[in-house]
């Protein structure tokens, strides 16, 4: 009888000192997006090694988390990859643009008009008519040239994300709005449009472009845009490395949107600890930005970011 | 002091055996304050009747998710429940012990491997051969094949989803099934096989008709865990909000609403109390489908009581 009261306090003891941060300890807890996830581990990494005393707990499980658990006082940053809707502001999200992503238009490499898509690119006009109107159904509608009867597949995020959210705003909708079979995840939908040789979806940077080669993803093709509609892709719209894509989307040269800054959310303005680290994100910490798969703010954004925070 | 004990520890059991109902009653309480704003906002039957849902927009209908929920399940069952019960007839009445010991152990394992892991192979297999195989076929028709008939060009599909649903429920519907038939007792069948009647004649006159609740049952079993799988079913079924005519349309059931769009939306409050509308529902559908298999179980054994 003894001996176990004695096991059951020594265990209600270990839990205790387990639960007790240690002294001059500060703990800053993270969660929301997948999109910012990897990129917020690499920082909270480097920042806890110049800065031994602070601690991270960063978890991903989506934009509405970060932002429900930022307002509710569960996490101090929360991590979004869409934009910030008016209802969310007017609950006290403050936020700050950390870093670029963007979302690239992708088609399978075994596509039958791929070499016109190459050399001519798909217009905005025409990324509307398959995602939002539906008016375009055979790729021969895309190309202009009605011998074409293939069937255009058009795939889209079932899941809502940020992605999806930028790629409808770019056709002026929303998530909500975007024709197309949904499929369930970044790395799912270019899976479905590598399968399908008619098939047309978007995906992000990290995974529109192999991160080991640094080329598109073996058996798809990033489809260029034709920012300037004039009917041919220029080469400067052809992306077939992410190193171009990144010069493109950080000299404007690609649209934004589709490319798109992903934000932290703090309850009010950020102060000490968290505030410090932001600081840091937006100085030291974009010198990650790159080796991380993510795009560099512009030095106007980091400014306007710095000037936010202060 | 050993008396004691006994009250102490059945007043304990006794609350312990309260958690459920105590939990049914929470998470149904939460889910309508959850949903009250939305309810405020339009009535029940723009809710449950409408076919727009741009949440964005303030339409929130939520007819093109609940038909889909019932097609796909339907489906699902349809397909499940006549091999399953012919496999459970097979061990139940025909198969050895050596096949038996085989095939225990592999259904359990069945319905032990997670749903995400089906929605893998469903992606993988079911979606291409259905866009393959059956899309083809279905258009081989001139006229179109009733219920084939779709614009949907891809595998992601109603089908599809049924499918991988079908192979998810079976190992439930054949156990459920095989436990109520090894039930039966040996002496009626005995005196059935002992009136000259054959082993199917036995089967087809004494068996199935005294197992009766428990083959509804084993469906209705089938049906409910049908109707609440989440993962695999979302991998594989095309989640376009419309209202499904064929098979071979894409369908949006309602637990793949929620899992979609709960982690980023529950920001947003409108969008966070349609999706618990959308869960509610779900949970007031399966309230609905258990009681009422409940109430035909109870009329039907009573039946089956009187008759032996």
């Amino acid at each position: 009888m003894k001996s176990r009261l004695f096991v059951a306090l020594l265990v209600i003891g270990m839990l205790l000192t387990a639960c007790k941060p240690a002294a001059g300890q500060e703990t800053i807890a993270v969660s929301g997006a997948f999109a910012l996830y990897p990129m917020m581990q690499v920082w909270a990494e480097k920042y806890q090694a110049a800065n031994p005393s602070v601690q991270f707990d960063v978890s991903a499980g989506g934009a509405g988390k970060g932002m429900t658990d930022a307002l509710s006082g569960a996490v101090d940053i929360g991590m979004v990859s869409r934009d910030i809707s008016a209802d969310e502001e007017a609950q006290g999200a403050y936020f700050v643009p950390v870093v670029i992503d963007a979302v690239f238009p992708t088609i399978s490499d075994q596509n039958p008009v791929k070499d016109i898509l190459m050399s001519k690119g798909i217009n905005q006009e025409t990324f509307t008519k398959l995602f939002i109107t539906g008016e375009y159904k055979t790729w021969g509608d895309v190309v202009g040239d009605p011998s074409i009867t293939d069937e255009v597949h058009v795939y889209t995020r079932s899941d809502a994300c940020g992605a999806a959210d930028t790629w409808a705003k770019y056709l002026g909708g929303k998530q909500e709005d975007l024709l197309g079979i949904g499929v369930g995840s970044d790395p799912a939908l270019l899976d479905a449009v590598i399968k399908d040789p008619l098939g047309i979806g978007y995906n992000n940077l990290n995974y529109a472009f192999d991160i080991t080669t640094g080329k598109n993803v073996t058996g798809s093709l990033v489809a260029p845009i034709d920012v300037n509609a004039d009917g041919s892709a220029s080469e400067d719209e052809v992306l077939l490395s992410t190193s171009e894509a990144v010069d493109a989307v950080a000299s404007g040269k690609y649209p934004s949107p589709p490319a798109r800054k992903l934000n932290l959310v703090t309850n009010g303005k950020p102060e000490g600890a968290v505030k410090d680290f932001i600081i840091w994100i937006l100085t030291e910490g974009q010198q990650y930005v790159n080796q991380s798969g993510y795009i560099l703010l512009t030095e106007a954004d980091v400014t306007a970011a710095l000037g936010k925070v202060k | 002091m050993v008396r004691n004990q006994d009250r102490y520890g059945s007043t304990l059991f006794f609350i312990l055996t309260l958690i459920p109902i105590i939990l049914l009653v929470g998470i149904s309480a939460a889910l309508v304050v959850k949903t009250l704003p939305l309810l405020r906002e339009h009535s029940l039957l723009e809710l449950l009747g409408g076919t727009t849902w741009k949440p964005m927009k303030g339409l929130f209908g939520f007819l093109p998710f609940i038909a889909s929920t019932f097609w796909v399940t339907i489906l699902a069952v349809l397909i499940a429940v006549p091999p399953c019960i012919l496999t459970a007839i097979y061990l139940a009445e025909y198969a050895n012990k050596t096949v038996r010991s085989i095939m225990k152990p592999i259904l359990d394992l069945l319905a032990a491997i997670p749903s995400v892991i089906y929605g893998v192979w469903g992606m993988l297999v079911i979606v291409p051969w259905v866009q393959n195989k059956v899309i083809p076929f279905a258009k081989s028709f001139p006229n179109g094949f009733p219920l084939l008939v779709s614009d949907n060009p891809t595998g992601f599909s109603m089908l599809a989803g049924s499918i991988v649903l079908a192979v998810m429920v079976a190992p439930f519907i054949i156990a459920v099934t095989n436990e109520v038939m090894v039930a039966v007792p040996v002496g009626i069948k005995q005196a059935s096989l002992a009136l000259g009647a054959t082993r199917w004649e036995t089967i087809k006159r004494v068996v199935i008709p005294s197992t009766l609740p428990g083959l509804l049952a084993s469906v209705v079993l089938g049906f409910s865990r049908a109707l609440g799988e989440t993962m695999a079913v979302l991998m594989v079924v095309g989640n376009v909000v419309q209202m499904p005519r064929s098979i071979l349309d894409a369908a949006y059931p309602l637990p793949a609403l929620i899992a979609n769009n709960y982690g980023e939306m529950m920001s947003i409050p409108m969008y966070d109390a349609a999706l618990m509308g959308a869960a509610l529902i779900l949970l007031v559908i399966i309230l609905i489908l258990n009681v009422a298999s409940t109430l035909i179980l109870r009329r039907l054994m009573g039946r089956v009581r009187r008759a032996w």
